[in-house]
Order: structure tokens, then sequence, then C-alpha cells
């Protein structure tokens, strides 16, 4: 059992690279350095996650899939010996595609043949453009060891969006994992954690065409509807006769962006570094996560 | 559950102990590893499981993956898997060895593992490659010691 421990051994602790939501130049390399577990903190004693930020590019999905599984393994090996690295998260889009989960029924596909079959909990679901894919790498060790803790968490973050950034109140379903307005689902949430490290994630519709969550049962709700940040607003505004407010997608989703990573900081209490790194670096880099 | 964390994180700040599920059940004749998985040796052959805490944390165990037979484990590593609430996590062998035996029950029910996580929800049998590795498990009281100390954390 690995205990974090603040170390007061009288070494020099790492430099470590930002202390605030600022960012970094852009890199053109994944660098995610190793150092002793108990060291991972920032100035202000505030655990650091590295944010991989794609929000406006399609990263394929077996591409990101992988990505995640690579860092997964190399931070399993490095715990049995007492060392991490940082927690992470990857916000990003997806090219049209479906996913099963590890237990999903393939009835729920009816009838897709083409499709990913994962390691996450949950059912099917649809990822595509326009829509904000966030997986976070955490070490569950440094937060919280409990699952049910972590997807209420993941929740929280999608809420507190919607409702400071939005003005949508939404709500959790009891014994339905993810976040609702009303009776439509806005972010679907399945993850996968390995010795307590998370990997998948949440999926938040900003602008995504929905259409395609018709071709199947998504989350395995019969009759589930599905709802968007965009269409939302639209019903809220064309309701309240406020004049016209024009979001391009493109606002909307870079709005959303800039409120996930903030709330996520505030619900994990971690200080970000953010990464933009573009998908032809991440494509080229993804083999080899760990460089220091 | 959102009581028993609020209870727990208020205790944690107020520096009390926490009056929670201290009555997992512990059996006293099986060995535990500290990822919270069960096992039963009989000669050279080990029944593995995981545990009443274990299946208490995670909630209704919806689906369980199963090894394929035949495939060797090592002790530490995850075998497989159970999935609650859109979550899954591994689980890992507490010993190492080929699998003989998978509980094909569970795919139709996985729930016994909430219901019976000792008997009816065993998971998987292995026939052991190394005895030896049961020493580096706990027994039954040092099991039950450090599933208080790891709640008392959080």
């Amino acid at each position: 059992m690995i205990t974090v421990t603040i170390p007061n051994f009288g070494l020099t602790p790492f430099q470590l690279t930002s202390v605030s939501l600022k960012r970094s130049s852009p890199c053109n390399q994944v660098s995610i350095f190793r150092c002793p577990l108990a060291l991972l903190m920032t100035d202000d004693q505030k655990r650091r996650c590295d944010v991989f930020d794609m929000h406006n590019e399609l990263v394929p999905y077996a591409d990101a899939w992988s990505w995640q599984k690579s860092i997964v393994e190399e931070r399993k090996k490095l715990i049995d010996s007492d060392e991490d690295l940082c927690d992470s998260l990857v916000i990003l889009q997806h090219p049209p595609v479906y996913t099963l989960g590890a237990g999903s029924s393939e009835d729920h596909l009816k009838g897709i043949k083409n499709y990913y079959r994962t390691e996450r909990g949950g059912e099917v679901t649809y990822h595509g453009p326009g829509q904000l894919v966030m997986y976070p790498i955490l070490n569950l060790r440094y937060h919280t060891m409990d699952l049910h803790w972590y997807l209420r968490a993941l929740e929280e973050v999608v809420m507190r969006v919607l409702s400071s950034t939005f003005c949508i109140k939404a709500s959790r379903h009891k014994g339905l994992t993810g976040v609702w307005v009303g009776d439509q689902k806005v972010a679907a949430i399945g993850v996968r954690a390995s010795k307590w490290i998370t990997f998948h994630g949440i999926a938040v519709n900003v602008t995504a065409d929905l259409t395609p969550f018709k071709q199947i049962v998504p989350c395995g709700i019969q009759g589930g509807q599905v709802g968007s940040i965009k269409e939302l607003l639209r019903e809220s505004l064309s309701s309240e006769e406020c004049g016209e407010i024009h979001y391009t997608d493109y606002e909307l989703v870079n709005t959303t962006y800039e409120s996930l990573i903030k709330e996520f900081s505030k619900v994990f209490q971690v200080e970000l570094c953010i990464k933009p790194i573009s998908l032809a670096n991440f494509l080229e880099k993804k083999t080899s996560p760990v460089t220091v | 559950m959102a009581m028993r964390l609020w209870a727990s994180k208020s205790a944690s700040y107020l520096k009390i102990s926490v009056f929670n599920r201290g009555f997992a059940t512990v059996l006293k004749d099986l060995k535990y590893a500290d990822s919270h998985e069960w096992v039963k040796v009989e000669g050279s052959s080990a029944t593995v499981g995981i545990t009443d805490h274990a299946q208490d944390h995670l909630g209704d165990v919806v689906y369980v993956e199963l090894p394929e037979l035949g495939t060797a484990v090592t002790q530490g590593s995850s075998f497989g898997a159970v999935e609650s609430v859109k979550a899954t996590s591994d689980i890992n062998s507490p010993v190492s060895g080929k699998v003989v035996e998978v509980n094909k029950e569970l795919d139709d029910s996985p729930g016994l593992v909430n219901g019976s996580p000792y008997e009816k929800g065993w998971i998987m049998k292995v026939e052991l490659s190394n005895n030896d590795e049961l020493k580096t498990l706990m027994d039954s009281d040092s099991y039950s010691k450090f599933c208080d100390e790891e709640d008392a954390k959080h």
C-alpha cells in the first residue's frame, strides 16, 4: 500500500513548471517527468495535473485509447517502485465512432457493425465532432480511493460548467451515472480503474449532431433522450425572448472547454499545466508518452 | 453512499473515528491481498474472489470479466475486472499459477459477487505455481485491520 506524504528529508524538491492555470508554451514534445510519488505537488501544495489540450482536434479513437493505455501501464510499473507520473487530462474531440463498455450488450447497437469494444464501464455510446471528451488519467490514491466518489466528481465538473457558464440547471438521476438536464442526457461517463489509475472518462455534447445517437440505445437506456448544450441554449433563448444571441459552434466549444478545465481543477483540487498539442505531434509521440 | 462519504469527511476533519461498515465479513481460513481479493488454498489449488469489503465499496456488480481457462496469472497482476455503475476496475490475482476453472454463473448473475462474495461469488480457481507466495498475503485479522485503516483514511 503506497502512502503519499509530504517529504521531510531535506532534499530539494523538483522545480515544477506551473503553479496556476496558465498556459505553458506550446510544446512539441509530450513531456511528463517522473519523480518520487510524494513530490508531485506544486508550490502551493496542490497536486499538479498536465492537460493535453486538443479540444479543437478530431483525434482518432484508437490513437487516444492506446495513448491512455500506454500511460496507465507506465504509471502502474512506476508505482511498483514508488514513483509515478503526474496526473494528466486529455481533452479532445473524436471523429464519429461508437464504443462499447466491457460488459455492454451488443443489442444496444441495433445492428451497427463498426465499433470499439473497450474495457471501460458503461454501455454503448457515440462520440463525434462537437462533443468534448475528457480522459482524466488520475491516480485515485492522491484523491479518494472510491470509484463512486470519482464518478460523482466527474458529474460535478460538468454540472458546474452548465450552471456557472450557461445558467443551465443539471441534475443526476439516481442509479444512472451521467449528467442530465431534465430528461435529456448531456454528458455520459464510462471509466476504468487499474490499480487505482483511471482512464476513459466523460463526454459532453456541446454542438454535436445528435442524430447518430438515434442509431443506438445510448447507454443502454431504452427511450432515453440525449441533449447538447447548443440545443439547450437554443430552447431556453427562444423561450425567454431575450433577443438574438449568436454563438458560433466554435465559440461554444471553446467556452465549454475553458469552463471544463476550470471546474475540473476546482473539483479535483489540482493545479493545471496546460500543454496545447497538435494532432500531428500527438500521433507522433503517443507511443512514447514518457520523456523527461 | 453520499451520507457515508460526508460522515467520513466530517469525522476526519473533526479527528474522530468513523463508524463505518466495520461489519464487512472477513473469513478466518482465507488469505487476503491488499487489493481486496481473497484466496482459499486447498493443496496446490486455490479459489479466488473479491472480499465483502470490496463488493460493499463497489456497489452492485453488473459485469464480471472472467479470465480465459489456461491463462497464466501472476501475483499482483490483473486477471479480470468487475464493473459497477459505469466504472470497471481491475481485479488482481493474489497468487501465481494457471487458471483451471472460472465461475461461469457470474456471466448471468454478476450479483453473486455482492450477495455471496466468499462462496457463490467465487471468480476463478488457480493451480498454484508457487506456494511460498501465500506467505506474503494477510490473514483475517491483519486484513480486518488493514480495511479499518484504509477506511479511516478517506
